[in-house]
């Protein structure tokens, strides 16, 4: 029921929206087992005008940057170490034009190579939409320079092809914690990944006081392909001044993609203290 | 026919009509130019800034996707927009050009530089606005015509 209401409302969603430049991209993670050997995305033109789109392949995956924000690594040529999809896996077409109001599927067919071993594999779809000509603008009666801007609007999701049996984990250590201001905590931990699969899963956080009572929780997506120490600040209520304790789990479930696809593993754990002063 | 049975045969043809990869994989992406960076009068020789807080001529890029999805925001910015005979006009954006609004209002936004990659979660409702500003700096001997250029954003799924 939950599924059905909110088809309904996406539906509704793309009838209202106008005067619009880009496209709607679902789903934005891509699945493809390797029985199947191909894949689709649909594309949804929710504008006024048409809009061409072209697509392309690339490589990449998520980690943290030394201040630990999440960021996009890509690998131009990845080599054999890397588990990319990136020469095999083809999107067509390549370009297209999607007319207003209207839907086009891209086709995603895999070729892997002969004896590819079991595990995941892993390419970046980069859909680039880009709306007829954007008006010029400007006052061309007096000085006859006239301005005009287009743009382009890119899209990048994740397609991972999977074969025989894939298995994902994570591990969990150097966890801490602390209040940036009185109502954003800041966490830290370096997670690593097993198996041969990308983590995907959701990390919760509960502050609870020295009675045992929950005061606060939060909660953020990860993906976690090899090694990250993401960054994490989160909203929560202001906590009187006292020592706390934050637990920390980092479970394999995500509210945003269909539990089909979402690969089991053991939830990780751990806990930290937290003082405010 | 009864208001309710309506509803549930709109709500069931709705679903119906809507690809199986729609509902199997997750919710949709959309990344939407709501509003062009936009100078508007220029003249030979005059700076013409446009700030990210300016509500008639700031661009204006929507994303609307999952609840508290980290994802990663960068541009491609120009450095001159080309005009007639090859001539050039150059187009700077600063360090501050970039704003960010999860309650999607150009009143609240949180600065960022638009040259560099923005990683940033989204809010509970999965929304949020990007907004972007910059100069357009014509010469005093500026060529008469129409100059354009091209920006790029880009929205990259992390998880």
């Amino acid at each position: 029921m939950t599924r059905a209401l909110w088809l309904v409302a996406a539906l509704g969603f793309w009838g209202s929206a106008i005067a619009a430049q880009g496209v709607m991209v679902a789903p934005h993670a891509v699945y493809i087992d390797h029985r199947v050997r191909s894949g689709s995305v649909l594309l949804y033109n929710p504008g006024t005008e048409p809009v061409e789109v072209t697509i392309s392949t690339l490589f990449g995956y998520p980690t943290t940057d030394s201040t630990g924000a999440i960021v996009l690594r890509t690998v131009d040529a990845p080599d054999s170490t890397l588990p990319s999809a990136l020469a095999w896996i083809q999107a067509f077409p390549r370009r297209l034009t999607v007319a207003p109001l209207e839907r086009q599927t891209v086709r995603l067919l895999a070729r892997p190579p002969a004896g590819l071993a079991d595990g995941e594999y892993w390419v970046r779809l980069v859909i680039a939409a880009k709306a007829g000509t954007v008006p010029i603008t400007g006052v061309s009666d007096t000085t006859a320079i006239q301005v005009g801007l287009a743009l382009q609007v890119r899209t990048i999701i994740g397609v991972a092809y999977r074969k025989g049996a894939v298995a994902t984990g994570v591990t969990l250590s150097n966890l801490r914690a602390h209040l940036l201001n009185d109502t954003t905590i800041v966490t830290q931990s370096r997670l690593v990944r097993r198996g041969n699969a990308a983590f995907v899963g959701t990390m919760h956080g509960t502050v609870v006081d020295s009675t045992g009572a929950t005061r606060a929780t939060f909660m953020s997506p990860l993906g976690i392909y090899f090694t990250m120490e993401p960054r994490i600040a989160s909203t929560i209520a202001k906590l009187p001044r006292g020592r706390y304790w934050l637990r920390y789990e980092v479970v394999a479930e995500r509210e945003d993609l269909d539990p089909s696809v979402v690969l089991r593993a053991p939830t990780a754990r751990d806990s930290v203290r937290l003082v405010v002063p | 026919m009864k208001p309710l049975t309506s509803l549930v045969i709109g709500m069931a043809l709705l679903v119906a009509t809507v690809p199986p990869v729609l509902g199997a994989q997750g919710k949709p992406l959309n990344v939407t130019g709501m509003h062009n960076l936009t100078f508007g009068a220029v003249f030979p020789g005059v700076p013409r800034v446009i700030s990210r807080t300016d509500p008639a001529n700031a661009g204006q890029y929507d994303v609307g996707y999952s609840k508290f999805a980290p994802i990663q925001i960068t541009f491609a910015l120009p450095a001159v927009m080309n005009g007639p005979a090859g001539a050039t006009m150059p187009l700077v954006f600063g360090a501050n050009d970039g704003g960010y609004s999860s309650p999607e209002t150009i009143t609240s936004q949180v600065g960022f530089d638009p040259r560099v990659a923005f990683a940033t979660t989204l809010d509970k409702n999965g929304r949020a606005a990007v907004f972007l500003g910059g100069t357009a700096q014509p010469l005093a001997s500026q060529r008469a015509g129409n100059y354009t250029a091209t920006i790029t954003m880009t929205v990259t799924v992390l998880p």
